[in-house]
């Protein structure tokens, strides 16, 4: 396989609308064949929230050992990262936070310890999808989640320039998503165009 | 009966600069005359919310943990102080996790319609947010707000004030600080003044 997808769902709630968001955008994907996909629920792993003592900017990894182990080295390995979670009072659901939040060793290997988060020759090559939905249907009811998850993706190496963003609001219970009129074609067009990115990021000569 | 303020920490650091800006605020709380109490979320085991909508039929939380009792003594007291570090440009995942868990509480206002706050009632109550982080930019904390303001909308509290202190990597911590640590005593004077006031 050519490109490695990484998808996380992010919402304690399995199969409801961000994650049904999320798995159309996958299927689409996965309908390359030079694409494989790999998708994990954080309700079936354990990634406990940063502790915030600041040892990885000493380090270089984090003093906690969990899920986060095997997480961090797939996060380097991959073309594509996906993070999919609902909002929850007007933020990211506590659960994708604390994997964010634990993105933390990126942020001081880049930062503090001055090392590469990636090989110099995937630089500017990866790609990074959020996928979102709200209950409410306030049009700005996804602004205060965007600044971590821009955080999230700049710390693992993911240009801003390359970062999308499927976002459905008014969604609530579980199923709604099915009913909305364009978010199944726009999660489906979002995975494709996603991989034709990649392609073509891939035969560009150069880091970016 | 005096003012009664609940302090609520969400950091995970025991005594650091989030922590130390809230004990301020309580002081200078507690010298106004209130009767100041602090909670602090690492220290308790609880869940965050699952998501399953139960509450929205039921107004009730199907999880029951430490943070069942915390909602009621919320709910009683007249100052709620949340106070967070900003981690990756937002609240920690304890505070996150702890406020996702109102659910129920915002489902038996805007759903059920059980739980009413009278204008009355928002007056004599007020939600602070106290937090810092190490970057300068003032706008770190941005994000953060409109969580404080959901959550303290639902339980009845009027947002009153944010005890913000950023920049704590070039100060070397909240105590390096030229006026953080002051404003913050000064300000849970006024807010208790003011509370006492309401409540005659």
């Amino acid at each position: 396989m050519r490109f490695k997808v990484l998808a996380f769902a992010g919402s304690p709630r399995r199969h409801g609308n961000s994650e049904t968001l999320l798995d159309w955008v996958l299927a689409a994907m996965d309908e390359s064949e030079d694409v494989s996909v790999e998708k994990h629920a954080l309700t079936d792993v354990m990634v406990a929230p940063c502790r915030g003592c600041n040892a990885c900017e000493v380090l270089n990894r984090c003093v906690q050992r969990d899920d986060m182990d095997w997480i961090h080295d797939r996060i380097i390995e991959a073309d594509c990262i996906v993070l999919s979670a609902p909002v929850y009072c007007m933020g990211l659901a506590a659960q994708a936070k604390a994997l964010v939040d634990r993105a933390q060793v990126f942020r001081s290997r880049k930062y503090v310890l001055k090392l590469p988060i990636i090989p110099p020759e995937r630089k500017g090559k990866r790609m990074g999808l959020f996928v979102s939905t709200a209950g409410q249907h306030w049009d700005y009811v996804f602004d205060a989640s965007v600044p971590a998850v821009k955080c999230f993706f700049h710390v693992i190496d993911v240009r801003e320039r390359d970062l999308r963003y499927l976002m459905v609001n008014g969604v609530d219970h579980k199923g709604e998503i099915d009913r909305h009129p364009t978010a199944r074609g726009d999660a489906e067009r979002m995975g494709r165009e996603i991989v034709e990115r990649l392609r073509t990021l891939q035969a560009e000569p150069g880091a970016g | 009966m005096s003012v009664s303020v609940l302090g609520i920490s969400g950091s995970p650091h025991r005594h650091g600069n989030t922590e130390t800006l809230l004990d301020s605020f309580l002081a200078g709380a507690e010298a106004a005359g209130a009767t100041v109490e602090k909670v602090i979320l690492r220290e308790l085991d609880y869940m965050s919310c699952r998501g399953c909508n139960v509450c929205h039929k039921t107004g009730l939380c199907v999880v029951q943990d430490a943070l069942t009792p915390l909602l009621e003594r919320i709910l009683a007291a007249d100052c709620l102080a949340l106070a967070s570090p900003i981690y990756t440009m937002g609240i920690t995942a304890e505070m996150k996790g702890f406020l996702d868990r109102g659910q129920a509480l915002w489902a038996q206002k805007y759903i059920l319609r059980t739980l009413e706050h009278s204008r009355g009632h928002l007056a004599c109550h007020a939600g602070v947010f106290i937090s810092t982080a190490g970057m300068g930019s003032g706008q770190v904390f941005d994000a953060a707000i409109p969580a404080m303001k959901a959550f303290f909308g639902t339980l009845g509290f009027e947002y009153s004030a944010n005890i913000l202190a950023n920049d704590m990597d070039r100060y070397k911590g909240i105590r390096g600080h030229p006026t953080a640590l002051v404003d913050a005593f000064k300000k849970g004077g006024e807010i208790v003044k003011t509370l006492a006031a309401c409540s005659q």
